[in-house]
């Protein structure tokens, strides 16, 4: 009689195994990887946790396709060569589709539309690019973003400092070691706003550029999926509530520059 | 050379290495010196190579005393020679350059001068082909007798030689200890200290037996190997004399 | 003995000595060679890595122009810290008791804080300060210093293995403290601190990647733009490697050159 209880329990055990597994063995984890130093889009809460715009979005896009979501953390430039070896499913980093880029990885539908603009050195004057692009200037810009691709093809007579960093590049600016730093709207609005004596903004774009989700190339079932979430998402409201929840202050300062808000 | 000693006194790490020496010698050719280990044989060298300063006490050497401030050891140094138990050569550089070294920069002799007259002192002494060699390539004796090739080519006031074939086995002893004899026959002078008690009978004019920091017994080898008087010689001789 | 045909791979002993088949060292390095070449491969393939050497090539001059930027900084960063190494090493024994300090403290800070923090501390705070804007002089400055506290304990290392007794010997023959150190101590300190000092030097080739985080515009910081611009990673990455190695690889034969040659007891 023991033996047969053995056995029972044996049993269920391995019912249960099979249970417990088999809705997570059908829904892969969905890996997204971000650079978590881009706030309020990509960052990390008090405890260390990932949280951010493209974060919520991702766990959005998790639900609509019935899988979880796992956040993984890398540098910007090192996203398009983990895509490509498979080491994550998704970039979701704030991530502007261009041609050259598009050449390696495929992109979504647009998300967000914003530009290319200046952080300027309080002290110099200039209000284009043009003015920034003369000989005896110097240029930031953040190795790898579309601010650097931009300023390897455009910027002629002006001397260029590519930084890893975007807070080395704001300091460079701050110290006066740069003229302008090249880098999108949002961010420079906030750089601005953190210091006001060493700074000011030159937000009117200069190019445009709209960011969207890299995905691996070969997967058009899955770019049709995302796809369609963010035309669901956006027509729900979803993409308006981020924007009240994460960046509320510069959505009005926005309105008030009269610029459209690109989320 | 006239040697005087006034109570000399030298202390290391509260040790007393030399407890009031006082000595008188003079017209002296060679001054042995022999006694146990730690007895102040080394420490009674190194203050008349003007390696260290006593704590009390004078020294006279040829009635002059010896100089306490460094410029003047330097010069002090200079004129005589030494050779250790070991290590006395330097080894990047060969038998000939450890020779000429001193001549070059100590005596302020120019270089071709010093190898020339290195050269010949070495070929006397029959070191010639080793001129070229490093010290590694030699062995014990040749090294020690290079050494003392270098310490007589300074033409020093007198030699001193603490144990110099201490770390040597006897057949090297035996070719270090003619080149000491030798030197003796031609008239140089030297203080020896040594546990070859054949050889310093041999060749001491006076001896000295040192002991706990003091000099014991003072004579000629001849009184002091057939007639010790201290019990501290006798049971020296006695040790070292058994094998 | 019968000798077999695979007696060829392997080093004998006869008595205390190594004796090695002819060839043998040869033959070893082809087969070494041979087996991380298959490794390598055998990774790669794996990889389904769409290779695109062409995109990088057009960059070329990137790489050169960073290659020998890297080789400029290495050159005078090496020249001033052993300058430096050699002074905080004096130091150490001066008499003037702050500057024996003042150098001990140099050291201890310096080999404990990384690199990159020092770097940044460097060009952002104490240079800004200073006012001293020029990002190549203050990044020499700052590899000159780091690698001039590890170079000074070497060079303290190799002035105290040189023995007691030979300072005693140079003490006798009536040598000056000065006369003791350049004809008995120095020459033999240099021939001792070779082999560590080429350790250092070959650190300091690859520490100066470091400088790329203060847009200093070399080897490192040129190979990452072109990954930047081409998402070509392995083709970016793999002439840096290569590069690298062709400034340390002769430091460190050089090395083994020398220490060979100045083989001596002591």
């Amino acid at each position: 009689m023991f033996k047969g209880i053995n056995w029972l329990c044996l049993l269920v055990a391995l019912a249960l195994q099979v249970v417990v597994t088999a809705p997570t063995h059908a829904a892969r984890p969905l890996v997204v990887g971000m650079e978590l130093a881009y706030p309020p889009f990509e960052m990390t809460d008090a405890n260390g946790k990932p949280d951010g715009v493209s974060v919520q979005l991702a766990k959005e896009l998790g639900k609509a396709l019935g899988r979880p979501v796992e956040i993984k953390n890398m540098s910007f430039d090192g996203l398009i060569p983990a895509l490509k070896t498979g080491k994550i499913d998704l970039i979701i980093s704030s991530m502007t589709a261009t041609e050259e880029r598009a050449k390696s990885i495929d992109f979504s539908d647009p998300y967000l539309t914003t530009g290319l603009c200046l952080l300027v050195n309080s002290q110099v004057r200039g209000a284009t690019i043009a003015d920034f692009d003369q000989p005896g200037r110097t240029i930031a810009v953040k190795k790898g973003t579309t601010g650097h691709i931009y300023a390897a093809s455009h910027i002629k007579q002006a001397s260029l400092l590519v930084l890893d960093k975007e807070a080395a590049a704001v300091l460079e600016v701050v110290q006066g070691k740069a003229d302008a730093f090249i880098y999108d709207q949002m961010s420079t609005y906030q750089n601005y706003q953190r210091n006001k004596n060493t700074t000011r903004p030159v937000l009117k774009p200069f190019q445009t550029e709209s960011w969207a989700i890299g995905i691996r190339k070969g997967n058009d079932e899955l770019k049709a999926k995302i796809n369609r979430f963010l035309a669901d998402f956006r027509r729900s409201g979803g993409f308006s509530k981020l924007g009240d929840r994460y960046l509320k202050e510069e959505k009005e300062a926005f309105k008030l520059l009269g610029f459209p808000f690109f989320l | 050379m006239r040697l005087k000693l006034t109570n000399l006194v030298k202390r290391y790490h509260g040790l007393t290495a030399l407890d009031g020496i006082s000595l008188e010698l003079s017209g002296m050719g060679s001054i042995v010196m022999i006694g146990p280990s730690g007895g102040g044989k080394s420490t009674l060298m190194r203050v008349l190579a003007g390696l260290e300063l006593p704590d009390q006490g004078r020294v006279e050497v040829d009635g002059e005393p010896l100089p306490s401030h460094e410029e003047h050891l330097v010069r002090y140094r200079r004129g005589i020679g030494t050779v250790f138990q070991a290590f006395n050569l330097f080894p990047h550089l060969t038998a000939l350059e450890n020779v000429t070294l001193p001549l070059v920069q100590a005596h302020g002799q120019r270089e071709g001068e010093a190898q020339e007259y290195a050269m010949e002192l070495l070929r006397r002494f029959q070191l010639e082909v080793h001129a070229h060699k490093m010290p590694m390539e030699l062995s014990g004796g040749q090294q020690q007798r290079v050494a003392i090739v270098r310490a007589i080519a300074i033409k020093p006031r007198f030699l001193l030689f603490d144990e110099p074939t201490s770390a040597l086995d006897p057949e090297m002893t035996a070719e270090v200890l003619d080149l000491i004899a030798e030197l003796k026959v031609e008239g140089r002078e030297l203080i020896l200290v040594t546990h070859n008690m054949g050889f310093a009978r041999r060749v001491a004019d006076h001896c000295l037996f040192l002991s706990g920091g003091q000099v014991l017994e003072s004579g000629t080898a001849e009184r002091l190997f057939n007639a010790p008087q201290t019990p501290e010689l006798q049971g020296f001789l006695s040790r070292v004399l058994k094998y | 003995m019968k000798s077999c045909w695979f007696d060829v791979f392997f080093a004998r002993r006869r008595g205390t000595k190594e004796v090695l088949p002819s060839y043998g060292p040869a033959l070893g390095v082809l087969l070494a060679v041979l087996l991380l070449t298959l490794i390598f491969s055998f990774a790669f393939s794996r990889l389904q890595y769409g290779w695109n050497w062409s995109a990088v090539y057009v960059y070329r001059h990137k790489f050169i122009t960073g290659w020998l930027v890297t080789l400029a900084i290495s050159a005078a960063s090496l020249v001033a810290s052993l300058v430096i190494g050699l002074l905080a090493a004096l130091a150490q024994k001066a008499s003037f008791l702050p500057l024996r300090y003042l150098g001990k403290l140099y050291i201890e800070i310096i080999r404990g804080t990384p690199l990159l923090v020092q770097i940044l501390v460097f060009f952002y705070v104490v240079a800004d300060a200073f006012g001293i804007g020029n990002r190549y002089l203050v990044g020499v400055l700052t590899l000159a210093l780091f690698a001039g506290a590890y170079i000074s304990e070497i060079v303290r290392a190799g002035i105290e293995s040189v023995g007691e007794s030979q300072l005693e010997s140079a003490r006798a023959i009536g040598l000056t403290r000065g006369q003791t150190y350049r004809f008995v101590i120095f020459p033999q300190v240099v021939r001792r601190i070779l082999p560590p000092l080429a350790g250092q030097f070959a650190s300091l080739i690859k520490d100066s990647s470091l400088l790329s985080i203060i847009a200093v515009n070399e080897f490192t910081l040129n190979a990452q733009e072109v990954n930047a611009f081409t998402y070509s990673t392995m083709e970016s990455y793999l002439p840096l490697a290569v590069g690298y190695l062709a400034l340390t690889l002769p430091i460190s034969l050089l090395s083994k050159y020398l220490e060979e040659k100045y083989r001596y007891a002591t």
